[in-house]
């Protein structure tokens, strides 16, 4: 019986040293893990634009960080996911540091295809969850998360569409004038081309044109399209209608139905 | 009468107050003051899930209390019996102070809160793992004494 005492008294305090070393140790390790987060650099893709984020890690403590799981989901206001990007960093051994970049590719062809032609015409805000968590000494998990809201700019915000004027071109035809006005509100210049068919209220199509386009990020666009109807089709043009405006760019190709009258 | 009780009390008594005054004294430096001396004092206290200095001397407090009557009936069934309690307190202290393993505090940085969680259920499980010791070596050193009085042959 006594050597069953002794041997659990010598288990219990060597357990208590092994409890109060591995405490005392992880806090000191936790104060002397830097992390810095670099500038947000916004890259040019062949699909649209790329956000790096740059950031380090430097473990002097006594402890590996394993697991680390950097994570972001981007969701419209309504709740649609357009992007989940994740990184893993599977281990920062101790006495060691690294460098990584959490990378958002933004495929703007996705974000303003037809489900999404209202985020094309109309400001709105992104909200940005990020998820972090990471293994401490492969024993005691942590894990952040927090949102942040991102205003997003419409590259054609406020697009309208004036009355059309029709004056004689020569004998089989006639030039209509579109008047076409937008505001880009995007971080990105927007080049492409903007083609365009104007259908009376019958759905009759009257006429096409199309025109190129180079606005830059923050400014606006106030100009007028020409197009060429023939005399019997202008005798066919409705005071109101719509018109099928289709815009392509290098990066993506969006079409939407526009009113006019 | 009055020397057996000068005697019971100058050789068994005083010792063993003065142990557990050396004890409590002891214990309360140990986890009340070298702690506090320990943790920086710039870190702010939104980044614990608690007021710490008050948790630490809430721990303090039950420390010395089972310190002082540990080695105020030490060798005997209710010095065992505190030994037990003391194992139990602390395991459920810590299951309520680290709300089941799992920290969760929310820390205001710049313009966002971040929520974070720290599973601690690995050091929980250690301190339930010694303490389930604790007890079991009282538990044994009860039955010891016990079985050691029942056998004494008293030959006065």
């Amino acid at each position: 019986m006594k050597i069953a005492i002794r041997m659990l008294s010598i288990a219990t305090v060597i357990l208590w040293i092994v409890i109060l070393f591995f405490s005392v140790t992880a806090v000191y390790s936790v104060m002397n893990v830097g992390v810095s987060v670099g500038e947000v650099q916004m890259l040019p893709s062949s699909k649209g634009v790329t956000f790096s984020l740059p950031f380090s890690i430097t473990n002097d403590g006594y402890y590996d960080l394993a697991d680390l799981n950097l994570t972001t989901r981007i969701t419209e206001p309504n709740g649609t996911v357009l992007d989940v990007t994740e990184t893993i960093v599977p281990s920062i051994p101790k006495g060691t540091d690294i460098n990584a970049s959490h990378t958002i590719p933004i495929d703007l062809e996705s974000i303003l295809s037809l489900d999404h032609i209202s985020l094309l015409l109309n400001d709105s805000s992104f909200n940005v969850e990020v998820f972090a968590g990471l293994n401490f000494a492969r024993a005691v998990p942590v894990q952040l998360a927090t949102n942040v809201t991102l205003p997003w700019g419409a590259p054609l915000a406020n697009f309208a569409v004036g009355a059309i004027s029709v004056s004689p071109y020569n004998d089989t035809h006639s030039e209509a004038s579109i008047p076409v006005s937008f505001e880009n509100h995007a971080m990105l210049d927007i080049a492409g081309s903007l083609k365009l068919e104007v259908y009376n209220n019958s759905d009759e199509q009257i006429a096409s044109g199309i025109t190129a386009i180079n606005v830059q990020s923050q400014q606006s666009y106030v100009d007028s399209i020409l197009v060429y109807p023939r005399l019997y089709d202008v005798s066919k043009l409705t005071g109101s209608g719509r018109i099928h405006m289709l815009f392509e760019t290098p990066m993506f190709t969006v079409e939407w139905w526009e009113p006019y009258g | 009468m009055a020397e057996l009780n000068a005697d019971f009390v100058t050789k068994t008594v005083l010792p063993r107050v003065l142990k557990a005054a050396v004890w409590g004294t002891f214990t309360f430096v140990i986890v009340y003051y070298v702690p506090m001396m320990l943790i920086p004092k710039d870190i702010p206290q939104s980044m614990f899930p608690f007021d710490y200095t008050a948790q630490l001397f809430e721990f303090a407090l039950i420390s010395v209390f089972f310190a002082v009557a540990g080695q105020l009936f030490s060798r005997t069934v209710i010095g065992c019996g505190f030994g037990i309690a003391r194992a139990l307190v602390v395991i459920a202290y810590f299951f309520i102070v680290s709300d089941g393993g799992v920290f969760s505090i929310t820390l205001p940085v710049s313009e966002v809160t971040v929520n974070v969680m720290v599973d601690i259920s690995i050091l929980l499980l250690m301190i339930v793992s010694v303490n389930l010791l604790s007890i079991a070596k009282n538990l044994f050193e009860a039955i010891s004494l016990l079985n050691e009085n029942s056998t004494r042959i008293d030959f006065k």
